[in-house]
């Protein structure tokens, strides 16, 4: 039996007009919440690099999408009360319920004000699917 | 035009039951033929979507800056009876009580010396900008204030005079407010930034009247040409966004609880009269009382910052009126002749009332509602005002602003901010901004022409032209 494929985490800005639609891609489901919400961050502040943070995320919900979009609006609010750009995430999936650590770096209005201010995590056009070992997330964010 | 819609009229389409399965009654929308070249397949699924949601009223209705947004199109307007009919965080938006202000000044363009000085005040004394903080530090218990009294909370507190409130829709302080359906999540993040004028597509513009179509309504609204007054456009902040979030969850578990089926998530809605579409309002209503504070407090700043430079009286700057672009409000329209109360739906619209109307200020009965229509950066604003064919055709409203046509992602491919800042810098417009990412983002490229938008609401009826404002200077976000 062959090895899966690694597949490298990214993701790429779809055309939109009013909002931000991104896809994002992933090798595990775990990964894909990690990735997906760096991609945020990169959205909202431009960058977001490692860095000395850490905070726990704990969030549940019936369905893999609802759980993207209860953990990406977790991130969002976590990310400006916290005044934190999260890089990754270590993430646990057990059962609809998603626990795990964030981890990046203090918001520096230096380093972090070429991004744009997301509003929201829209449930519109939200989709979580997978193409052999490759997990995919499509997501407009309202900004 | 798409398959499938027709037009009924110069400015006037229909989408008929049927477009999308279920739908209960048409969709109706307003557009140039000009303005047709750029619509989105994507806009009218959308505006068919919400014409299936129970109890709406009449039609699904769309503006002529429409455009694709998520749950309802930008530009939609849909009213919902009280008894069969539902509320939704998908027809009112993240940024709850979106909205914009215009305040005069005795000033002409000829005493707007030291143009860069002003601009530079002005960004300094508003926040603004990606992590922005208040100025403000507001406890637990003023935060109540604001969400509870709006406008007349930022009054009271010394952020301006009394007749402020009374030229805001609602008197800038919506009935039925619930802080207590606003969560603890929320208050946190609307603590630190209120007084902030966000990013995106707010900005605070200062602006002279270029020419009068309406002499008698401009004097009612105490405009005149060559004056200088300024523009201001934000919302609610984080605390409006997370409201939003907050009650989707919660309306999406009471659609399922009700029976209602929909063809989109983001439309999850709940009955007027259940505790969860009464919770969702309540908390609402609440974060447009956050916006209105919001808005009053800048404007402020902005009084200040002009009375230092300019030698003129902090009463001399008055406020036109302030508007809503995104919020559901209960209202009593006619429709089929008969007087009904409905729950009227605005997303990316404004209300538009005609003469007479009881809500507004008595000085403006007779003229009808000041309708204010922000161009996009560089370009024109309007002020129109409302109108009886607006009360009959679309409970009461008109479009909010000039509507997308190029996307984010294209005009950072396309245009540089440099660039652009030194092409308004020619026409002697001011920009400033923490950088120049979020001016090629909100370049005038990436808009429909405000002239045309407003031509089209202007001969459809639904307002009418009374002033035009040329920018001179503009902070971003």
């Amino acid at each position: 039996m062959k090895n899966p494929v690694p597949v490298a985490m990214s993701f790429e800005e779809l055309e939109h007009t009013a909002d931000v639609r991104l896809r994002v891609k992933a090798g595990s489901l775990e990964s894909l919440f990690s990735e997906a919400a760096r991609a945020l961050m990169v959205v909202m502040y431009g960058s977001a690099e490692p860095g000395p943070m850490r905070r726990s995320i704990e969030v549940q919900a019936a369905d893999p999408e609802s759980l993207m979009h209860a953990f990406l609006s977790e991130v969002l609010y976590i990310s400006e009360v916290e005044e934190m750009v999260v890089s990754g995430a270590e993430i646990r999936l057990n059962e609809g319920r998603l626990e795990g650590e964030l981890t990046g770096e203090p918001f520096s209005p230096a380093k972090h004000r070429s991004g744009m201010e997301v509003k929201g995590i829209s449930l519109s056009g939200l989709s979580v699917s997978r193409d052999n070992h490759t997990y995919i997330l499509e997501v407009i964010f309202d900004v | 035009m798409l398959q499938g819609v027709t037009r009924i009229g110069p400015y006037e389409w229909e989408v008929p039951i049927g477009f999308v399965p279920d739908m209960r009654v048409p969709g109706r929308f307003f557009l140039s033929d000009r303005l047709a070249e750029t619509l989105e397949p994507g806009a009218i699924q959308q505006l068919a979507n919400v014409a299936t949601m129970p109890g709406i009223v009449k039609n699904s209705l769309a503006m002529p800056d429409i455009h694709w947004g998520y749950g309802f199109p930008i530009g939609g307007v849909a009213a919902f009876g009280m008894e069969e009919g539902v509320i939704s965080p998908g027809g009112v938006g993240f940024d709850i009580n979106c909205g914009v202000r215009i305040l005069t000044t005795p000033l002409s363009a000829a005493d707007l010396v030291r143009k860069r000085e002003l601009i530079e005040g002005l960004f300094s004394a508003v926040p603004t900008g990606v992590g922005a903080k208040s100025t403000l530090r507001l406890d637990q218990k003023e935060l109540l204030g604001m969400l509870r009294g709006g406008s007349k909370w930022a009054v009271e507190h010394g952020f301006g005079i009394e007749e402020d409130f009374l030229h805001c829709e609602e008197q800038g302080s919506m009935v039925g407010a619930d802080p207590e359906a606003v969560s603890q999540k929320a208050r946190q993040r609307g603590m630190p930034q209120s007084g902030t004028l966000g990013a995106g597509n707010h900005f605070l513009e200062v602006q002279m009247v270029e020419e009068v179509y309406d002499p008698a309504a401009a004097s009612a609204y105490g405009i005149s040409e060559g004056q200088i007054c300024i523009m201001i456009h934000c919302g609610s902040r984080g605390l409006g966004h997370q409201v939003c979030t907050d009650h989707l969850r919660i309306l999406e578990a009471a659609t399922r609880k009700y029976g209602i089926t929909l063809p989109d998530r983001q439309l999850a809605c709940a009955p007027l009269s259940s505790p969860e579409g009464r919770a969702y309002f309540g908390a609402m209503a609440a974060a447009a009382n956050y916006a209105w504070a919001n808005r009053q407090v800048i404007m402020h700043m902005t009084r200040e910052v002009f009375a230092r430079m300019y030698s003129i009286a902090y009463e001399d700057m008055h406020l036109v009126y302030d508007v809503a672009h995104n919020v559901a409000k209960f209202e009593e329209h006619t429709v089929d002749g008969r007087r009904m109360r409905v729950c009227v739906h605005r997303k990316g619209a404004t209300r538009a009332f005609g003469p007479g109307s009881p809500d507004l200020p008595p000085a403006y009965r007779e003229a009808g509602q000041p309708v204010i229509i922000p161009g996009s950066m560089g370009t024109p604003s309007y002020l129109l005002h409302g109108t009886a064919v607006a009360m009959e055709r679309t409970f009461g409203s008109t479009c909010h602003g000039a509507g997308r046509v190029m996307s984010r992602t294209k005009a950072k491919k396309m245009l540089s901010g440099h660039e652009v800042k030194e092409a308004l810098g020619k026409e002697g417009i001011l920009v400033r901004a923490h950088h120049n990412g979020a001016i090629a983002d909100e370049a005038p490229e990436v808009y429909k022409p405000s002239d045309e938008v407003v031509r089209v609401v202007h001969e459809a009826g639904l307002s009418r032209r009374v002033a035009r404002f040329k920018p001179l200077g503009v902070i971003k976000g």
